[in-house]
């Protein structure tokens, strides 16, 4: 017996990094499992797995991926926000479209999937939001994601608090995850591989994080071990954010 | 035995009370070598847990213990700090001698079994610890003044013992229970009027219309402990059934 044998997940963000380990995770754990995504589905997407093309973005969009979701499953058990987009720009240098693609993404489509799919949630279901460290702390340079991100933590205890005891919801705050966002990020340092040697070492973990371990704690939040873990942040960061961004050892 | 902890040594403080009893069950049951240290045994004891006399306050009989517990294992794989007691007291009825007892209980314990743990623990493929904060350590139940600032400084200890002892390939944690049945709960609800109609009133102020069990905690310390955590390092884990993710909710 799997821990999640029986149940039906939906995954946003399929396709690549954090969102494809939790998928193929959730899978491996027994559950049934329906991942969308911008684009057509991907060559190497397992064949047991459904693909949707949708943005998150899109409120019809959204609205046809939560009917697909009952056609395929009945009801659902496991909702996972994980799409997102990542802008490496301040406030000043941010455009309206700009504005529009990330919080469209970001906070609008977690909103517009926790609207639609909710109400087609079992009794026991679980909602994992991935937020990021950057909701309570800000990453230099990456002002809209670091709010949206901001949203999606408070939105988190506001499911909670409105949905429970029927459904649990919580989020997880990856720190730096090995993903083509933190090269990315990496890529805006003036030295990346310097910046990628002073990253690390403020890692009491001794390393960056992988998108398996971010996919860890969202099959165990997704589980009924679970059953009494609601409206809560968890941070999973390799101890980054534990220790003062001011260390003397690096100066 | 789903077997998360196959082959894994765990020492387990307080392990006789309500939630280190639940953990002790649990670790064996998946596949830990376990002990449960604390001052006297619990009432049932699952297969696989030994119990060992342990005293968190008395630095001479820790170090003994590990000493002791060196010889028989090469490695702790797992600690898990659970001993610690409650008082219910505003700070103007604790006595000095009761504020003495709780710190050395709840914060002296947890740094005297961690500093005599470590030699063990270095020699674990991946070390796991996981220290008892408290939901309490963040937002105060009234008259647990004392208990409240225990809490607090175990989880300023955890985020510097995973700071200082992550490269040692040593994760450091803290889970920070809400309300859970346990002795101690029950204690807390205390005289303060009919204990069933306050089980319904604490019950329906959670978003998830219960409080915690033992076993609740005893599944995320049980995650915490696994390789699956392999991750998760010099954080607070608040579970509480969703009380601290609302604000105060007011009687209108």
């Amino acid at each position: 017996m799997k821990r999640l044998d029986g149940k039906s997940a939906l995954v946003t963000g399929g396709r690549r990094g954090i969102g494809r380990a939790i998928v193929e995770r959730l899978e491996a754990e027994g559950a049934r499992v329906m991942t969308c995504g911008r684009g057509a589905r991907p060559d190497d997407l397992g064949e047991k797995i459904l693909w949707e093309t949708c943005d998150v973005s899109a409120r019809g969009a959204v609205g046809a991926l939560a009917e697909r979701v009952v056609e395929a499953f009945g009801e659902l058990d496991i909702l996972v926000n994980n799409a997102g987009l990542q802008i490496e720009k301040t406030v000043v240098e941010t455009s309206d479209a700009d504005w529009d693609a990330l919080m469209g993404a970001n906070a609008k489509g977690v909103f517009l999937l926790c609207r639609d799919c909710i109400p087609i949630m079992s009794a026991g279901g679980s909602i994992i939001n991935i937020g990021s460290i950057s909701a309570t702390a800000a990453d230099p340079g990456m002002a809209l994601y670091n709010a949206s991100k901001a949203f999606v933590q408070g939105l988190t205890r506001s499911i909670a608090v409105d949905h429970g005891p029927a459904i649990r919801c919580n989020a997880i705050a990856p720190g730096w995850i090995m993903t083509g966002m933190a090269d990315a990020a990496f890529a805006v340092a003036r030295d990346p591989a310097a910046a990628r040697r002073d990253a690390l070492r403020r890692h009491p973990a001794g390393r960056f994080g992988a998108p398996g371990d971010i996919a860890a704690l969202a099959a165990w939040l997704a589980s009924d071990e679970a059953a009494f873990a609601t409206g809560q942040c968890y941070t999973l960061d390799g101890g980054m954010t534990a220790a003062s961004p001011l260390n003397p050892g690096l100066f | 035995m789903s077997g998360m902890l196959a082959g894994k040594t765990a020492f387990v403080t307080g392990g006789s009370g309500g939630i280190g009893s639940a953990i002790c069950t649990r670790f064996a049951r998946e596949g830990a070598r376990v002990v449960a240290a604390d001052l006297s045994p619990a009432a049932e004891t699952a297969q696989g847990v030994d119990f060992v006399d342990y005293d968190v306050t008395d630095e001479q009989a820790c170090r003994q213990t590990f000493d002791t517990l060196g010889e028989r294992w090469n490695s702790l794989d797992i600690l898990v700090n659970a001993a610690g007691i409650e008082i219910e007291k505003t700070i103007e009825q604790t006595s000095l001698e009761e504020w003495n007892r709780i710190f050395a209980i709840n914060v002296t314990g947890t740094f005297l079994t961690c500093k005599f743990a470590l030699p063990l623990l270095r020699r674990s493929a991946g070390a796991s610890v996981v220290n008892f904060g408290s939901y309490d350590g963040f937002i105060a139940d009234p008259g647990l003044a004392a208990y409240c600032a225990t809490k607090g400084a175990v989880h300023a200890l955890t985020r510097a013992m995973a700071c200082d002892h992550g490269p040692e390939g040593i994760r450091v944690n803290a889970v920070c229970p809400g309300y859970v049945n346990t002795p101690m709960l029950q204690s807390f609800f205390g005289d303060s009027g009919d204990i069933e109609s306050l089980k319904q009133a604490v019950r329906d102020v959670h978003p998830v219309r219960s409080y915690g069990e033992p076993e609740d905690i005893a599944n995320l310390v049980n995650w915490l402990a696994s390789d699956e955590a392999r991750y998760a390092s010099g954080q607070l884990w608040i579970i509480d059934g969703g009380l601290s993710a609302q604000v105060q909710q007011m009687r209108l």
